[in-house]
């Protein structure tokens, strides 16, 4: 490395650590804040033990949510209502880095940024609301509450959990009311310490850690809170579900995957199967069933197509984001050769530049965001100073879990009128839906192997 | 006008977006240009390149504080400008910048020599964020600002030769974390 690298890392630094340094301050050391909050996700499927939030954290603990033994039964609703926050989501967040795997989770973006319009207000809600499709906070969480108990699962095979956290700076008081509502309608536990300390640090990431099973370590080592961050909020979905219907180890042999930066070899799972086949323009995709519900959408590009060509609003986004694809007008039964590769893919990213793309731009801005439901204990603006979203989807032969057991694909005793192969030796889209459709992670495969 | 509005202007595509951009952040621009590249006419050059980056660049950014933005323009239009120059002309400015950061170079061999300069931001704003607060603020002023010496002693009331063993003290100590950091940056 050379000095000019330093130079240029040093140019690159943080927002506020320069707007922090801009004046000059005689005399130096007078303790000022510069209010920020941090909103961290992390959502992960894969295997691996699940803990519930508290172990080793009580040190800190204000409040522990309440997790229901049984989730409610609970009907979403009419969720049509989600997709264009979905749609426009994903196109935000997985293009603009092409040759790159992505990986994101909408329902976790959705839970984060519905914290986020509960401690914000004026503009600042508005545009959260906006973009989220609500008509109002009480609407939000109620739709947040129903969508928690819908998509909540922890059997001993599947589980599909959302958690939240708040991680409150000890220096300053909030308003209890909105806090308990955050407790109430987001499963939200609360820990309260100094903020930026090495010790605080470190339980928000154990905390990452436990919901994540781990699987998340290298990216929630990358989360640290600075000290003048006022509140952090913290929000996971953990995910794992065996497959329906189990691919063979015996099957599973050597491909070329043609990526972006040249051929590589994976390994490719094979099974036939009778099952729906979809198209659409540029694309063709099936559905691999998961036991106890749910289901991975495969998207296949049509050669020349690229995975965002398919997210920029055409058919791909429809199809993707369409919650019951029975009513798909382009399908048909058919035997099915399938090849997928299995695949590793991570990624950490913040969501700043998306969110500013879809017009919540207030709650960067130290003119106008308005964080007055949160506190009134702050003399100086408050600002959101980071999102950061991390994911990891893994994949292989039986799922998530060890054991699983075949069951026939669905489509009956019907004949197949066709024989299709879905071969995805390039690069392609998934999607990872729950028993009521809700999009849970969607990402794009580039490299199967990680970047 | 605030930044928003501003940012605004730019979007609407009205030139009068670069007056007001001038009118807020002209002073701080040009200082920076000014530290970097020791030469008046060479910092408003600069600056005015600042104008027209930002001109073709909002849209489609949508910066969220416009005086780091801007101001880093300036400070990578002022050191194309010195590395470009640097060959014929030289000047104490950057080169007594450039010449201090070396001591946060890790030693060869102990951090990959190529690493991202997104990177490599990340890793030291994560550094300054463990900082006290007047040592953060300190390291910013010199090295984001380019604020001499001098001027820094005069704001803090200390002494320049105190202060100089402070900053060698704080790049060490930034030295330190980046090899602690290994080839993670």
């Amino acid at each position: 490395m050379k000095a000019d690298d330093m130079f240029d890392g040093v140019t690159d630094i943080r927002d506020d650590l320069i707007g922090g340094a801009g004046k000059a301050r005689k005399g130096g050391g007078r303790k000022w804040w510069l209010g920020a909050v941090a909103a961290v996700l992390a959502v992960a499927i894969a295997v691996g033990a699940f803990l519930r939030p508290g172990g080793g954290l009580t040190a800190y603990a204000v409040a522990q949510a309440q997790y229901p033994g049984q989730a409610r039964q609970t009907d979403v609703g009419d969720i049509s209502s989600l997709r264009p926050f979905f749609a426009r989501s994903a196109q935000a967040f997985l293009t603009g880095t092409p040759g790159e795997n992505r990986v994101y989770s909408p329902l976790n973006v959705y839970v984060a940024l519905s914290m986020l319009a509960q401690i914000t207000d004026g503009d600042s809600r508005g545009q959260i609301l906006e973009l989220l499709g609500s008509g109002g906070m009480d609407e939000l969480r109620r739709q947040v509450s129903d969508l928690w108990n819908a998509s909540y699962r922890d059997s001993k095979k599947a589980v599909t959990i959302l958690a939240s956290s708040l991680w409150m700076n000890k220096d300053v008081s909030f308003n209890q009311d909105t806090m308990d509502l955050l407790a109430r309608d987001f499963y939200a536990s609360s820990y309260r310490g100094e903020m930026g300390s090495k010790q605080f640090n470190e339980a928000l990431q154990d905390w990452l850690n436990q919901q994540t099973g781990g699987l998340l370590k290298e990216q929630a080592g990358n989360i640290k809170m600075h000290p003048n961050i006022i509140l952090a909020l913290a929000t996971t979905l953990y995910f794992k579900a065996p497959w329906m219907n189990e691919f063979s180890k015996e099957r599973t042999a050597p491909q070329t995957f043609h990526t972006p930066a040249g051929d590589m070899e994976a390994d490719f799972m094979n099974q036939i199967n009778t099952k729906t086949c979809y198209w659409g323009e540029g694309f063709t995709a099936v559905r691999q069933s998961f036991e106890e519900g749910g289901a991975m959408w495969f998207l296949l590009p049509d050669e020349g197509v690229s995975p965002e060509e398919l997210l920029d609003g055409g058919d791909g986004a429809d199809f993707l984001f369409t919650v019951d694809k029975s009513q798909w007008d382009r399908q048909k039964f058919a035997l099915v050769n399938q090849s997928i590769p299995k695949f590793d893919v991570a990624d950490q990213f913040d969501l700043e530049d998306g969110l500013k793309a879809l017009g919540v731009t207030d709650v960067y801005d130290p003119e106008r965001a308005d964080f007055t439901p949160m506190t009134a204990d702050v003399d100086g603006p408050i600002t959101l100073s980071m999102a950061n979203h991390a994911a990891r989807v893994v994949i292989d032969e039986e799922g998530c879990t060890a054991a699983a057991f075949t069951v026939e694909a669905v489509g009956g005793d019907a004949i197949p009128d066709d024989e299709v192969d879905f071969v995805l030796d390039r690069p392609f889209l998934f999607c990872i839906t729950g028993d009521s459709g809700l999009p849970l992670f969607v990402g794009i495969v580039n490299n199967p192997a990680g970047n | 006008m605030d930044d928003r509005a501003i940012v605004e202007l730019y979007h609407r595509r009205e030139e009068r977006a670069i007056a007001e951009t001038d009118k807020k952040y002209g002073g701080l621009c040009r200082s920076i240009a000014l530290r970097l590249l020791g030469v008046r006419e060479d910092a408003e050059e600069c600056v005015n390149d600042t104008w027209h980056a930002a001109w073709n660049r909002i849209p489609p950014d949508w910066p969220r504080s416009l005086g780091p933005f801007l101001g880093r323009i300036t400070r990578n239009l002022s050191v194309s400008r010195w590395r470009r120059e640097r060959a014929q002309k030289r000047f104490d400015g950057m080169d007594a910048l450039i010449s201090e950061l070396e001591d946060c170079v890790p030693a060869p061999g102990t951090v990959e020599e190529q690493v991202e300069r997104r990177q490599l931001a990340r890793v030291i704003s994560v550094w300054l964020d463990g900082l006290e607060e007047g040592d953060r603020r300190l390291f910013v002023r010199r090295y984001w600002y380019g604020v001499p010496v001098k001027e820094l002693a005069a704001e803090r009331g200390e002494g320049a030769n105190a202060l100089s063993q402070r900053l060698l003290r704080l790049r060490k100590a930034l030295r330190a974390f980046l090899e602690s950091e290994g080839v993670e940056i």
